[in-house]
Order: C-alpha cells, then structure tokens, then sequence
C-alpha cells in the first residue's frame, strides 16, 4: 500500500520564506495515488503553510509542486482539482446542511434535482441523518458539521482531499470515531488523503504513511510502524507518546555508558552510531526485575508513583535523578508498592540509539 | 433572610428600570400630547383635546415637500454610505494592507467633528468650488459624517467574519465573483442591514449639517427648528411626532423582517 503506486503528486525542494523566516524549507516528497499521508509537526514546524501551498492558498517562494507530473505552483486554488477541509471547517453559515454540500456543484452550474441526489447520497455515507437536508448548517453539532465539511468537499469529486487538523476542537471520544470513519471513507472513496495533524497518535491511527515535521524540514517519512520503533532522532521518538530517553556516548563493542547514571548498557550493534546519540526505551520494553542477571540491562530505583491507563498501568521509577517510566498489562501481577526499592530492566534489542537532535 | 433580600432586589431593580425608561420616553410622550391640542399655542395641562392640527399637516403642500426632501436626502445618504462603509469596512478589519491603523484612524475622525462646525466648515468648502446648494450638497455633508459610522457598524459585522470561509468558496471551484455573491455578501448581509439603518435614520433627523448646506431646499429637522424659534404651532410636535413614529417603525420593521427571513431559513431552504 505504501510508495508502490504511482505518484500523484510531487514536491521539489519546495521552500516558503515569510521575510528571513523559511517556514517551509527544501522539502522533497512525493505522495502515492490513492495514499493516506500525515504530516505531523508541533504548532509552528510549517506543517499547515506546506498544505496551503499544496491547496492552492500560498505560492512557494521557490521548488516545484507537481501534480501527476504538472507543474501546480501558480495554478489558484478554485482552478485545482483538489479540496480542503479547513480547521474551522469554514461551512456556511448562512447556509442549509444540504446546500453547504452542494456548493461546487451549483458553481458547476449541475442542475438542482442532480445536486440533491448526489447530497443526499454523500448524506447517507457519512450517517448523517435524512431530515438534515434542509437544516441550518449552524444547528449541526460539532461531529455532524464535521461530516457536512467531508460531505462538501467529497461533493467537489477532487483527485486529492486535503485536511487541516479537522479534528482537533473535538472531544477524545468523539474524535476517536472521526478518526475511524475518516479511515472508512478513505478505503470506500481510494482518493489521496493528506492530512495534518499535531497528535502523531492521530497521525498513526489513520495513515499509510507519516512524515514528521520540524522547524520548517521534513525530518523523517516512513510507515506508522516505522516512525513508531525506529526513529532516527530523539525528536521523533519523543513525539510518539512517552519514551525514556538516555543521553550516552559509544563505548564500542556493541555498548554504550551514560555519565549521569554511572552504567554501560548493551545496544544491537549495527545501532552504533559516531555522532552525539540518545538511547530511547518504550515504557512497554522496560520490566521489573527478580535479579539484575533476569536481563541484559538493569538498574535499581525507587517506585515513586504509578498511573492507570486504562488496560496498563505506567509507573514512575526514579534512579538518581533520573525519572524512567514502565508499563506492564494490567493483568500481568506485580507487588511493588510506592517507595519501594524496584529493578528494572529491558533486552538490548528493544532500544534504539537515535541522534540526539 | 436570602430570598428577602433577593425579592428587595428584584423590586428595585424594576423600580430603576422604570424610572430609565421613564426618562428616556416622557420627552416624546409630551411631545405627542403637545400634539394633540386643539388650540393654537402649547398651554399645559391640555384644555381641549384635538386632531386638528393633525389634519393641517397632513393636507400641507409645504410639509409634503419637506418631507419629500429628507427623504431625497437620507435614501440617496444611505444607498452611497452603504457602498462606501461596506467597502470601507472590509479595508477596516478584513484586510492587512500598508496604512491600515492609519485608514482606521482617520476614517473614524469626522465622528468626532462637533456637527456645527463641520457644517460650517462644508458650506465654506462649498461655496469656494463654487457649488450651488441644494438638497445635493446636504447629501455630501451628511455622507461626510454618516459614511464613518456606516463603517465603523460593518466593520463590527465584518470582524466576526471567518476569513476561511471565503478560501473555502474558491477552493470549491468558485470565483472571485462568486465567492463575492454567494459567501461574502450574504454573510455580512446583517452588517449591512444594520448599516442601512444606521445610515437612514442619522440622515432624516440630521439638523446642524442640513443647516448649513440644503441652500434653498428645506429638510424637516430645519423647519421644525425654525417654526420653533418663530412661529410655533401645535403642527411642530405633530410632525416630531410623526417623524419618531416612522423611525420606530422602520427600526422594528426591519428588526422583524430579519427576523423572519432567518427563521424561514432554518425552518426550510
């Protein structure tokens, strides 16, 4: 599923510079036909000016967009074969649900009955219910306007739908359904998603693939799986959720040490690195410990407070100064208790060695 | 001990809203009555009541004319302040140019203009391009003072309007034109209501600037300042009273007729 399809549209050293300040800078991609792709980056990493330049609102300072190999940079947006959902949604208000649907075709000058049709089609796709035709887009609740956007911008019939963070005023459970739908609709309709997003967890949920955004660079493109447990820097391992993280210099040999904890540790040893590097350990890869000999790496702290997320439960370990975070399944039994001296421990093949950049 | 405070609250509150209103409409309310004598001069308590005067002004030529002129006035005021602000108004909050805080600035100035001043000041402006003065010069004053107000009504409209929604109308294929027609001016349609309004009613009661500048042609608000200083009759108070009432109900026709397009919009399309 992932970059065997053809491309449809690709990026060539595309940069947008506001005054001195490139807020998108050298990025090269190319999206697969029929891809779900997330960008994801914190507030401020370029990610939604990157999408306006794809959408047609921003024109890059300098590169190439192409779309199935035509060059876009210059074509405006209502002369694009593409569409947005915005952040805002930006339905109109002083629109009906059914007439919010059927703008790009009344632009098109599509007759009324055919119009209709076709919203009340996309309508029931999207489980809005029947009776909302004739509704005041403003009367919608937060999930139903968010269908209408969907419904608006599927009714354009575009080759790629772009996504500004749709979903991010939405509450967790709310959103946890969108995500699924949005998937749902992406397997039944087979047009190009890609999506922004901040929350990488989102970003996993729904996509083929993720590229991760920083200050203006795109600094790693790969599978939600790929992203998720081989990150090439300390940022994008940070990003995905809780991870501990261990400044260490190598020590050769398939082993590294930490000055702050006084420890070596053992690392698979084609992770072996020259530069300034992180070693990076899932809370879900570290355990406790019997005896230090139960794994290959082991260090002794004290359990200072524990977390119940729901089918796991997280607990802070600190040794030292140093805060580590484990999780183990709920059912898996475990006695230690609040200040208890604790060992804990992980396999070398469940660390990674990231730059620490 | 609560509740008794609370109910010792609620009496006065109503007791001070009712003194405001009281306040606000004894005014026009003696006004009315004053209309309402029969005799020539205004003597109060009222000995005898009458629609006599009523019926003078209705069948008076002179008022008719009067009538026809402020109305000249603030209908040709309003269509030319609404274009004006509308346009003003989205230079005033929609978009960032260059100069922006500085249109802003100056824009809202001639509200600030004692009117008197600003009238006299027009009649000499007039007089040296050498303009003859009518009812069209007395346009171009009240615009000078009633195009920043327009403004300023719209640009609060204008404010609240969600700069996406125009984005999403082009990325929907539409142009420039018809985003214009079918998002930006239905949107703002509120704004430019409320402007319109604004617009008339400042124009048919405007005195100081009219003073100056409708040369031989007369606007009511002057000619019941006249009739005033000399020459009053109980026709004064009818017209004033007449004129408020036709301000009411444009005000309130025009609040229900909004009302009742927003509602047959949300009940069907």
């Amino acid at each position: 599923m992932t970059g065997t399809s053809e491309p449809i549209l690709r990026l060539k050293n595309v940069r947008k510079a506001f005054g001195n300040l490139a807020a998108v800078d050298d990025i090269n991609l190319s999206i697969g036909e029929g891809e779900f792709f997330t960008i994801v980056g914190p507030s401020g990493s370029g990610k939604t000016t990157l999408i306006r330049m794809l959408a047609g609102m921003e024109r890059p300072t300098s590169g190439d967009i192409l779309l199935r190999d035509k060059r876009i940079n210059d074509t405006p947006a209502n002369e694009r074969p593409t569409c947005m959902v915005f952040q805002s949604l930006a339905l109109f208000p002083h629109r009906t649900v059914g007439q919010n649907i059927e703008f790009a075709l009344k632009i098109r000058n599509v007759d009324p009955a055919t119009r209709a049709k076709r919203a009340r089609e996309l309508m029931q796709q999207l489980h809005l219910p029947a009776d909302y035709y004739s509704k005041n887009v403003t009367l919608c609740s937060g999930g139903e306007r968010q269908r209408v956007a969907l419904a608006r911008a599927l009714a354009f019939d575009p080759q790629i739908l772009f996504f500004d963070e749709p979903l991010s005023a939405i509450d967790y459970k709310l959103r946890k359904t969108l995500e699924k739908e949005l998937k749902d609709i992406h397997r039944e309709t087979g047009k190009t998603f890609v999506y922004i997003t901040h929350s990488l967890e989102e970003a996993m949920v729904m996509s083929d693939r993720i590229g991760v955004m920083r200050r203006g660079k795109l600094i790693q493109v790969g599978s939600p799986n790929e992203i998720y447990s081989t990150p090439r820097s300390r940022f994008v391992s940070e990003f995905m959720g809780d991870v501990n993280v261990i400044p260490v210099e190598s020590n050769g040999a398939g082993s590294v040490r930490s000055q702050t904890l006084g420890a070596s540790f053992k690392v698979p040893p084609a992770a072996i690195e020259s530069k300034a590097q992180c070693l990076v350990v899932r809370p879900e890869f570290l355990r406790f410990l019997n005896s230090p000999s139960d794994a290959q790496n082991s260090l002794k702290g004290v359990l200072y407070n524990e977390y119940a997320l729901g089918s796991r439960i997280q607990y802070q370990v600190r040794v030292g100064e140093k805060v580590f975070l484990v999780e183990k399944l709920r059912q898996q039994p475990f006695k230690g208790k609040l200040d208890d001296e604790v060992l804990i421990g992980w396999d070398p093949e469940n660390s990674i060695l990231v730059a620490d950049e | 001990m609560s509740e008794n405070n609370n109910s010792i609250r609620h009496i006065l509150i109503g007791v001070w809203t009712a003194a405001v209103l009281l306040f606000v409409f004894i005014p026009s309310a003696t006004i009315f009555l004053a209309s309402m004598t029969s005799s020539r001069y205004f003597t109060f308590p009222i000995s005898s009541f009458g629609f006599d005067w009523w019926s003078k002004v209705f069948n008076s030529l002179e008022v008719r004319a009067l009538a026809l002129t402020s109305l000249s006035i603030a209908a040709t005021v309003t269509v030319i302040a609404v274009v004006l602000g509308f346009f003003g108004a989205l230079a005033f909050a929609r978009y960032d140019w260059k100069g922006r805080k500085l249109y802003q600035k100056f824009i809202l100035l001639p509200i600030f203009f004692p009117q008197s001043v600003l009238g006299l000041a027009l009649l000499l402006w007039f007089n040296a391009l050498g303009l003859t003065l009518s009812w069209k010069t007395a346009v171009l004053a009240h615009l000078v003072w009633i195009a920043p107000v327009v403004t300023l009504v719209m640009a609060i409209q204008v404010y609240s309007f969600d700069p996406s929604l125009e984005e999403a109308a082009t990325d929907l294929g539409a142009s420039r034109w018809q985003t214009f027609r079918e998002v930006t001016l239905p949107v703002l349609m509120p704004g430019i209501f409320s402007g319109s309004l604004f617009a008339f009613l400042l124009s048919w009661g405007n005195f100081p600037l009219s003073l100056y500048t409708t040369g031989a042609d007369n606007t009511l608000p002057k000619y019941l300042y006249a009739k005033m200083v000399a020459g009053y009759t109980p026709g004064v108070p009818v017209l004033g009273t007449i004129s408020t009432a036709a301000a009411a109900v444009l005000l309130f026709g025009g609040y229900a007729a909004m009302l009742f397009l927003t509602r047959k919009r949300n009940a069907a399309s």
